[in-house]
């Protein structure tokens, strides 16, 4: 008789997952100290976190005692419980509000862009899809060799003609800088994706409408669209995450710097008099991060299917 | 002329048959027809310009001139920095291909292996919640926080240096550094960033591929006594061949037109220690306004990316047909 010793894998996929934390607990830990703390103590719990919880137990237990704190002006003050408590209070919020303050508005257009983005990219790749999957029309095999062959052009082929003609266009600083090519690439893949669904779809459905005389709208709206949904949140989720972290191309097409997205305003930040207070720089950091957070938790599994199935688009 | 799949029916109004088929081949490129602008306005068109301006020299506020090849000639032998860039763009390629191929698959093999579907699930989860951390972030993080003067790094370096010299009785100097700007570790800890290099993504795609392993196999392992180290490089490891496969090509085809880490980290210094292609592209497009000189940049690395995929693919097609045919 053998023992099952498959217990142990949890140590070094532990310390793997350990390793691989370790910056972002940091990054968290960080949201809450002042310059000072990190300057002098790089190991350390904030300072106002342990006062605020040094609170807490005292109040529980009845202690009275003197709270070591830093006052408005920033130097180290000693005093009672009144004193301290608002103190620790401001100390705890200063890095997550100043942070809101300077990213909200790179927030609002990271929505803006991404939501204008996945509508459009799902709209017109599902509507080209549905065309491409049902009907053989004269130089289909033209249409569909010339949406497949993008996938060969890289990145880097197109960056720096893409910006003379968003230039040339009149584009720059607008988000439709962003938006148009985001759907004129992402679009590919979509198609793809959806052209392999709706195929999948049995053809007797659409036959007995057509008899009943549903033209192509009804068609895609009381066929496609029930039946695909599964597929079409893949879709959406996919397009999100491949547009909401990009940084480089918002941060050329936005010369003068107006409608900056999440990414590049992150970069904008960390460059600006703002990145010398570290806290505002790790809140926004944070801050950031909570819309794919919340993502992922509601909808885990087409998280999951979006981003690997988006993986075949290279 | 083509005909649809499948033929409209009704269709009183269209009595001629080779009308009704012109309209309905007219209705579907009207219905493709926002997409087709798009994908040639904001795809084909960069694509031609890419090769059309690489042949134009941009003065700066002034006319384009035509300059032949001359840009391409700078590229490949007149520019000091073109091998520089090359040779380090195939370091940071080789070191990403190096630990994408093998520590998630190590990881992923080692999450397979547990007995529990839930635990299996739980750790496929939690290796891939890093991903909603924006990418610039990350590199911000790593950048201050790790890298940093007083970051995790030198701060336990220090550590670790007090430490032993307090216990010991050593004189071990101060080895505190600026990771990214000493040009002697510039180039090692670019490539760092990341460690332990468990990509949750990469996981998901080898877990994929180790859980499509079909049982039979398995079972006929364990019975011919191939478990353990051996079983994961004589049946694994062949296995997953398409995984592995995905995985090298974008690694590569990312490592070759990558930049945009080190332009947050490093803009290529110290000096040109960090400089890529990719990087030096985007310094003459937007630093220098060298345009055409850019385009040819990209047209040059499209090239070596495309041919790299041609290569990729077919020598991993001999090696599957040698697996499957034995």
């Amino acid at each position: 008789m053998k023992r099952d010793h498959r217990w142990a894998l949890h140590i070094p996929l532990g310390i793997f997952l350990i390793l691989t934390m370790i910056p972002f607990v940091f990054a968290v830990n960080n949201i809450f100290r002042t310059n000072s703390e990190l300057d002098h103590a790089f190991f350390a719990f904030p300072h106002c976190l342990k006062g605020l919880a040094q609170i807490g137990v005292d109040s529980v237990t009845g202690t009275e005692r003197q709270y070591l704190f830093y006052d408005e002006n920033g130097r180290k003050a000693l005093g009672g419980r009144d004193e301290a408590l608002p103190q620790y209070w401001v100390q705890l919020k200063r890095g997550p509000g100043l942070a809101w303050s300077v990213i909200r508005k790179y927030m609002l257009n990271s929505f803006i862009v991404s939501g204008l983005t996945a509508l459009g990219t799902v709209l017109i790749g599902s509507v080209t899809a549905y065309i491409l999957s049902r009907y053989r029309f004269a130089g289909y095999k033209y249409v569909f060799m010339a949406i497949i062959s993008t996938m060969m052009f890289p990145g880097v082929l197109t960056l720096v003609p893409s910006f003379l003609l968003v230039k040339e266009l009149g584009l720059l600083n607008t988000y439709w800088a962003m938006v148009f090519p985001y759907i004129a690439g992402g679009q590919v893949f979509a198609i793809f994706v959806f052209k392999s669904f709706f195929e999948g779809l049995s053809e007797d459905l659409f036959g007995c409408a057509r008899i009943d005389g549903a033209g192509h709208f009804m068609l895609y709206t009381h066929i496609v669209l029930p039946l695909s949904k599964p597929v079409f949140s893949v879709v959406l989720i996919m397009n999100v995450l491949g547009t909401w972290n990009n940084f480089l191309w918002p941060f050329i097409v936005n010369t003068e710097g107006k409608h900056h997205v999440i990414a590049s305003g992150l970069y904008v930040l960390a460059t600006s008099p703002h990145a010398a207070n570290y806290a505002t720089l790790y809140a926004a950091y944070a801050i950031s991060s909570i819309p794919l957070l919340l993502l992922f938790v509601y909808a885990t599994k087409p998280f999951i299917s979006g981003m690997t199935s988006g993986a075949f688009k290279a | 002329m083509g005909c649809p799949v499948a033929k409209r029916g009704g269709g009183a109004d269209h009595a001629n048959p080779v009308n009704h088929r012109l309209w309905s081949t007219a209705t579907c490129y009207g219905i493709i027809l926002p997409s087709l602008v798009l994908l040639f306005t904001f795809v084909y068109l960069p694509v031609l310009w890419a090769f059309s301006k690489s042949l134009y020299e941009f003065e700066v506020g002034g006319e384009a001139r035509f300059v032949g090849l001359a840009n391409y000639a700078e590229f490949l032998t007149g520019d000091p920095a073109t091998w520089t860039s090359l040779l380090n763009m195939l370091f940071i390629t080789v070191f990403a291909v190096c630990v994408r191929l093998s520590v998630p698959l190590v990881v992923a093999k080692l999450i397979y292996m547990l007995p529990s579907e839930r635990a299996r699930y739980i750790y496929r989860i939690l290796f891939l919640v890093p991903i909603v951390v924006p990418g610039v972030a990350v590199l911000l993080i790593w950048n201050g926080m790790i890298y940093g003067d007083s970051g995790l790094l030198n701060e336990t370096l220090k550590a670790v240096t007090d430490w032993a010299n307090g216990v010991f009785g050593l004189a071990l100097p101060d080895v505190r550094i600026g990771w990214l700007s000493d040009p002697n570790t510039a180039l090692l800890a670019l490539v760092m960033i990341g460690f332990p290099f468990v990509g949750g993504f990469e996981v998901l795609i080898y877990y994929a591929g180790l859980s499509s392993i079909p049982d039979s196999v398995n079972e006929a392992a364990t019975l011919e006594g191939c478990v353990g180290v051996r079983k994961f490089f004589l049946i694994d490891i062949p296995l997953v061949l398409s995984q592995l496969k995905l995985i090298l090509i974008l690694t590569i085809i990312g490592g070759v037109q990558g930049f945009e880490n080190i332009f947050v980290l490093t803009q290529g210094g110290p000096g040109f220690k960090t400089m890529v292609p990719g990087l030096w592209m985007y310094f003459n497009a937007f630093s220098f306004q060298r345009f055409g000189y850019a385009c040819a940049i990209g047209v040059c690395l499209f090239v070596l990316i495309l041919s790299l995929t041609i290569i990729n693919i077919k020598y991993f097609k001999s090696t599957e047909e040698a697996q499957s045919t034995p």
